[in-house]
């Protein structure tokens, strides 16, 4: 194989507009896109108050929560399609073979992150902040308010760990999902049905499609975050 | 202060605190009146337990033992030593500290402070002395019943230690109960009306402010004094 090949049909495929393609890749942006953006809405304000409270249960939720950021994702696709499939508990969705059961079997993948990265940022801040918090008088609902809008920066790191998380796996989608075309098929399990096929040049296109999606989010976030640095942050 | 006060002249009363950690004893039976209006010291070695004492009384920390009856937290504001600073800008720290001022007020505070030129920028990229202008200004812009200032001009220069003391004066003028730390004798001389001395973590000395300075009565006082 030539090794200029892929690079070559990678940007052939990008600047052609190739529907399919283009179709893989909106799908794949917005099935881990939502996932990072639920995970983020539930883990957040669940990291400030594992860092900020103690309660029971905290330490079995942290336990937990822990647990899951080991877990392999075909683990999780698996007890994801347990529960979706027409026999499970969640059958009656009937979400099966459906960007929404990729979008849920992603956001349990990445809600673990969320969690235990927000965790540790929360509780590096309120202890910054403990004493101002309460000298002010504000109560569980406000703290929690005043550290996420704190950890805007470190939230930002977040939701990328995040994000990369989402959109390199491949066991749990292809388990919920299915891999079926104009339907469930995203970046990475194209690339695992492209290379059983035999076609290692589209699979490393779809690659570079992959990693040049990866750079376009991490220069966004850099520029982001040099903006932020210019409010006193430290990065 | 003293107990020849009658109670309406008192807005804060510490009876019999005690604060221990790991062991040893913090606070041992600390009891205080502080009197409304006034500009109370609290005076005492690096390690006496003036801070705690502070911390206590604000209630910051719960004591083991002992109670404290004054005004709300809401009534109350403290700046702390190394002040706290937001990850946002100068006005936008101010808003936080102080939500209830409008745009106009906020304003005013920091030309009051010279700030107002660094209005928009991070907060946290501000010099010492004005992270600290900024953190008074902050609580006294609240219109605290009592202003707790643990070593308020501790790191500042001289112009930056001048804005505090005015404030300081001026929000007493305006009846503003103040209790502050300080390791500066002609500071403590300058502001001080009540003087509350700590030693070990227990209270030696309570004392007006010029009886204290010219004669105290504890040797502890007197040894605190010389070295001051």
């Amino acid at each position: 194989m030539d090794i200029l090949n892929p690079f070559q049909i990678a940007l052939s495929l990008l600047t052609s507009g190739h529907a399919e393609l283009m179709g893989i890749i909106g799908l794949s942006l917005t099935v881990s896109l939502t996932a990072v953006l639920v995970s983020l809405v539930i883990g957040l304000p669940m990291g400030a108050l594992l860092a900020t409270y103690r309660f029971p249960g905290r330490t079995a939720l942290i336990v937990v929560s822990n647990t899951f950021l080991g877990m392999p994702p075909v683990v999780i696709g698996l007890l994801i399609y347990l529960l979706i499939s027409r026999s499970g508990p969640l059958g009656f969705m009937g979400i099966l073979y459906t960007p929404a059961a990729m979008m849920l079997a992603q956001t349990v993948l990445v809600l673990p992150i969320s969690i235990a990265l927000s965790r540790q940022a929360f509780e590096s801040l309120n202890g910054e902040y403990a004493l101002l918090f309460q000298s002010l008088g504000l109560g569980r609902l406000a703290r929690i308010k005043a550290l996420v809008f704190e950890a805007r920066v470190a939230l930002l790191t977040i939701g990328l760990a995040c994000f990369g998380r989402a959109i390199s796996e491949v066991g749990a989608v292809m388990i919920v999902g299915g891999n079926i075309r104009h339907s469930t098929r995203v970046m990475t399990t194209s690339i695992a049905l492209a290379t059983s096929m035999g076609e290692l040049a589209f699979a490393m296109a779809l690659g570079i499609v992959l990693l040049l999606v990866a750079l376009t989010i991490n220069i966004a976030s850099q520029l982001l975050r040099h903006s932020f640095r210019n409010l006193g942050h430290d990065i | 202060m003293t107990s020849d006060h009658s109670s309406a002249d008192i807005i804060m009363t510490a009876r019999d605190l005690i604060l221990r950690r790991d062991g040893v004893t913090l606070l041992e039976s600390v009891s205080a009146q502080i009197r409304r209006g006034s500009i109370t010291l609290l005076l005492g070695h690096n390690g006496a337990g003036k801070t705690l004492l502070m911390n206590c009384l604000h209630g910051l920390i719960t004591c083991d033992a002992g109670t404290i009856n004054g005004p709300s937290l809401a009534c109350q504001k403290m700046v702390f030593q190394k002040p706290v600073i937001t990850r946002r800008t100068t006005v936008g720290h101010l808003r936080f500290l102080c939500p209830q001022l409008d745009a106009a007020a906020r304003h005013d505070w920091l030309r009051r402070a010279e700030m107002d030129r660094r209005a928009d920028a991070p907060a946290r990229m501000l010099s010492g002395g004005e992270q600290q202008k900024l953190a008074l200004i902050g609580a006294l812009a609240a219109g605290p019943d009592i202003l707790f200032l643990d070593e308020p001009t501790a790191h500042l220069d001289f112009a930056a230690t001048k804005f505090v003391e005015t404030m300081v004066r001026e929000a007493h003028e305006q009846g503003m109960t103040i209790v502050m730390t300080s390791h500066n004798r002609a500071q403590a001389e300058r502001l001080g009306e009540d003087v509350l001395l700590l030693d070990g973590g227990r209270l030696v000395e309570t004392a007006p402010a010029d009886r204290f300075f010219s004669a105290p009565s504890h040797p502890l006082a007197k040894q605190y004094l010389d070295h001051l």
